[in-house]
């Protein structure tokens, strides 16, 4: 008896939380993407990549001095005029084509592999780990979890909330979602249809950032380092639905956590595997995923 | 006796508590024109995705000379015999005339030719040819069909569908769109028709439908109002209040 | 000309004719100057085009967007390598990488045509990440490092022999192998079944109305595609002498996508130029720098943007019009301004 509480107290419970850091990432990226997905029609391969951005850019930012605490919310700002440039001349360039998703998406993948070389012309092929701005650990009712990862969860929850307020919540939300669902009907209400694409994909754009900052503390920052955590982020898009907010949240958290928990029992090199099959089997049974779509519900 | 070319019976299917269609039965007799009219959300579209396949009846049947058709997926109904045109142009618009019209026609060679080079399959290439004389497209048969004028689309639409050697064709408002002398054109085309298939119609323009057809089914409300040949459907009061507007 | 896509295909015949012809002419020069490190390359280059010709077949054709035809060319590579490891038989090594691919294909095709459009392509995506990472994962396939120690073999064909060994022999072997594959799909192209592909990229809702089933023609193109991708993949060991799960990974149905692309879909041959000109650039560029990435992207969003029928399908309407006439410059114009 005492031996389960203990593998619960010492083994699961911080796994669990530990899994829970991770989710809390895995979602503000999977955010970006599903927002972008759902209002743009736009797969967007080169997500990764802006998130990555995100973490070089904080270092850069931190080298130069600038205070972490302020790079949490000026390195999405900065983000914001790069998405919006390249959602104006790249990607719009090939909205009206035959076939919208296919040509977005190859634009986007060209787009990923440009940005990743930038990354490494810029700052070399080498893995930098930058400073932990909340070094140590908190007792948590007798679990220690690293003190950063507690304030990522407290962080991701919040942005998290923010995100579904403005988009479920206000005026600028229901514009959103109006432009999305019917394009020409919210243009002839007076809705600025541009405008709202580009807003949305900077917006999904500056959340992977976002992401990149928080996270870059405790992972390892590298030129690739967009490209794994990508995966799972469209898994996690996939299996919630792709477009909507709370089906992410969910599918994030709960793919995180079977991942987490799996990793005590199998090697976690078969991680990955799993959670690609959750996504193919998903996509088989159910390809508008497990919730609705955004605009759309 | 031998049967009619279709018939409908007793067809229905219900979208959340409102039966769009309800209980309509009708036959359509072998190389006439029957017209399906109604106004506007009377169910006439719904009625023909029954028939086509796009959508599953709850209840009742749909019969093509005798045989069970009922539920049918789309490509299935066009190897019985039954095929349709689309009241919004639907064609291949990156693929010539004569492309759109060779796909069309393929279905009638026999699968064990699926894998032949297209120029053996002399059979549907002489059912173009055919098809783009009767048709008027001679001098358009290497154009895009995206590049057709509106009238021309719209013939090349049924064309298309009479390229298989249906038994039954389908017509969803073939002149949608068209000039006054595009109408009359198209009027004398499919009225040439029913020498080798049955027609089913759906039609706005009544004008048109009293002239073409040898029997008419008015649909209000989902349901069958009446049926008969243009004279009697003239002259009945019911339809004239219900679709003339005219107590 | 009425029927624009035989006419294409006869350009296509054209621009393949003269790749061939100068793929010869580069053997004999390397023959000359006895060079082996860039006809190797050049081989390689073919063997990638097979793979860029799948995406052509399911793409260019059949709208279908896989991300993950990079399975397919895997899985061929990696049974042709276990079996010449055991038994150094190139028909033997063939015969077995197409039983596989094709059965692969075949429960490949029943789980990705259960789906359309963008779901598709994730589902043909996520298909080959789960592939690959477990080949990555299973120590009996090497792992990470892959298999090594693959023989050159001896290719009997009748009365000759050609050995991987000899670079010009196995250049212009695998040269006439991609060319008959070439000519396999263009025939198939020609066919009613090519017919009705090409309809269902134009049109997908109209077909079923014309009395053919969607998901058979997309399920043959599938596991066609399949095919041509795993007996290209079986020639990757023969030249090579080892696999590694990198074949099986996203980059490498990322490379096929941007040979295609680039070279031109829709043209069938363009796989071919689209292949040799990415090869040809990363050794270019890798000679001089590591960031060959960039120039590849740069190209590849540069060419969706401002060529989107890529090189072939840019040049191409001028090679119809000698072949076909005024007519086919009128349908050509009529898609530039619709």
């Amino acid at each position: 008896m005492t031996a389960t509480l203990d593998y619960i107290h010492f083994i699961l419970a911080p796994q669990m939380l530990n899994g829970l850091a991770l989710g809390v990432s895995v979602i503000l990226v999977a955010l970006g993407l599903t927002i972008i997905f759902g209002l743009l029609d736009v797969i967007n391969m080169s997500h990764g990549e802006f998130y990555a951005i995100g973490a070089f850019g904080a270092l850069a930012l931190s080298w130069l001095g600038v205070n972490y605490w302020l790079l949490i919310a000026l390195v999405p700002l900065l983000m914001i005029p790069v998405a919006v440039l390249v959602e104006r001349h790249l990607i719009r360039r090939v909205y009206d084509s035959a076939d919208r998703h296919t040509s977005t998406l190859l634009l986007t993948f060209g787009l990923a592999l440009i940005l990743e070389d930038l990354l490494k012309i810029l700052f070399g092929p080498n893995t930098h780990r930058p400073e932990n701005p909340l070094p140590g650990a908190t007792d948590l009712f007798g679990i220690f979890i690293p003190t950063y990862r507690l304030f990522l969860i407290g962080i991701g929850i919040a942005v998290v909330l923010a995100v579904a307020f403005v988009t479920y919540r206000t005026r600028l939300g229901a514009m959103v979602r109006a432009a999305s669902f019917d394009a020409n009907m919210a243009g002839s209400l007076g809705v600025r249809v541009g405008v709202v694409y580009s807003g949305a994909f900077a917006f999904g754009v500056a959340l992977a950032g976002l992401a990149g900052v928080l996270l870059a503390p405790i992972y390892s920052v590298f030129p690739t380092m967009g490209h794994d955590f990508i995966l799972m982020a469209f898994t996690v898009v996939i299996v919630g639905g792709m477009g909507s907010i709370w089906g992410a949240v969910i599918a994030g958290v709960a793919l995180t956590q079977v991942q987490a928990i799996s990793s005590l029992v199998i090697s976690p090199v078969w991680a990955d595997p799993i959670v690609f099959a959750v996504m193919v089997l998903v996509l088989m049974v159910r390809p508008q995923g497990l919730f609705g779509r955004l605009g759309h519900a | 006796m031998s049967d009619p070319a279709m018939h409908i019976a007793g067809i229905g299917i219900s979208f959340g508590g409102l039966r769009a269609v309800d209980n309509v039965d009708f036959q359509a007799e072998r190389n006439a024109i029957t017209t399906v009219i109604g106004p506007n959300g009377a169910g006439k579209t719904t009625l023909f995705n029954l028939i086509s396949g796009a959508l599953r009846p709850d209840r009742g049947r749909v019969e093509l000379a005798g045989v069970d058709v009922t539920g049918f997926a789309p490509a299935a109904l066009q190897r019985a015999g039954l095929a349709r045109s689309f009241q919004i142009t639907n064609l291949f618009f990156d693929l010539t005339v004569w492309e759109n019209l060779r796909i069309a026609s393929q279905v009638l060679e026999p699968v064990s030719r699926a894998l032949l080079p297209v120029a053996a399959s002399r059979r549907a290439l002489a059912r173009v040819d055919a098809l783009i004389e009767r048709f008027g497209l001679e001098d358009v048969e290497t154009d895009l069909a995206g590049a057709l004028s509106h009238g021309e689309q719209r013939r090349l639409e049924i064309a298309m569908a009479l390229a298989s050697e249906p038994s039954v064709l389908l017509l969803d408002e073939p002149t949608q769109g068209m000039s006054h002398s595009d109408t009359e054109d198209t009027a004398a085309l499919i009225r040439g028709l029913t020498s080798d298939v049955s027609i089913l119609l759906i039609e706005h323009d009544i004008g048109l439908v009293m002239s073409l057809s040898d029997h008419v089914v008015v649909m209000n409300q989902g349901r069958k109002l009446a049926e008969g040949t243009p004279e009697t459907i003239r002259a009945n009061p019911e339809v004239q209040a219900a679709y003339f507007g005219s107590a | 000309m009425r029927d624009r896509l035989m006419l294409s295909m006869r350009a296509s015949h054209a621009f393949m004719t003269i790749f061939a012809v100068g793929a010869v002419l580069c053997a004999l020069w390397g023959s000359a100057t006895g060079d082996s490190f860039y006809l190797r390359l050049g081989t390689e280059a073919l063997i990638l085009a097979g793979l860029a010709m799948s995406v052509e077949l399911l793409l260019g054709y059949g709208g279908l967007l896989s991300l993950g035809q990079a399975l397919y060319f895997g899985a061929g590579a990696y049974v042709s390598a276990l079996v010449l490891r055991e038994t150094p038989s190139f028909w033997l090594a063939m015969g077995a990488a197409f039983g596989f691919t094709l059965a692969l294909g075949i429960i490949g095709g029943l789980i990705a045509n259960r789906v359309r459009g963008v779901y598709f392509a994730l589902i043909t995506f996520g298909m080959a990440q789960v592939a690959a990472k477990t080949v990555y994962n299973t120590r009996e396939l090497g792992g990470s490092d892959g298999l090594i120690g693959v023989p050159q073999i001896a290719v009997p064909l009748g009365p000759y022999s050609v050995s991987a060994a000899d670079p010009v022999a196995f250049f212009l072997f695998v040269l006439g192998f991609m060319t008959l594959l070439y000519l396999l799909l263009a025939y198939l192209l020609g066919t009613p079944f090519g017919r009705v592909l090409t309809a269902m990229k134009a049109n997908e809702k109209r077909v079923p109305f014309l009395g053919y089933s969607i998901w058979r023609a997309r399920m043959v193109a599938y596991v066609v595609a399949a095919l041509v991708a795993g007996v290209s993949g079986a020639l990757y060991p023969m030249l090579r002498g080892f696999v590694s799960p990198e074949l099986m990974f996203f980059e490498t149905s990322g490379d096929a996508l941007i040979m295609a692309v680039i070279g031109g879909l829709g043209t069938l041959v363009g796989a071919f130029y689209g292949a040799a000109l990415i090869t040809a650039l990363k050794s270019v560029i890798g000679s001089w720098t590591e960031h060959h990435l960039i120039v590849i992207g740069a190209l590849f969003v540069a060419a969706i943007l401002f060529m989107p029928k890529g090189l072939i399908g840019r040049i191409r309407p001028r090679a119809e019009a000698i072949l076909g006439g005024k007519r086919a410059i009128r349908a050509e114009a009529q898609e530039e301004h619709p």
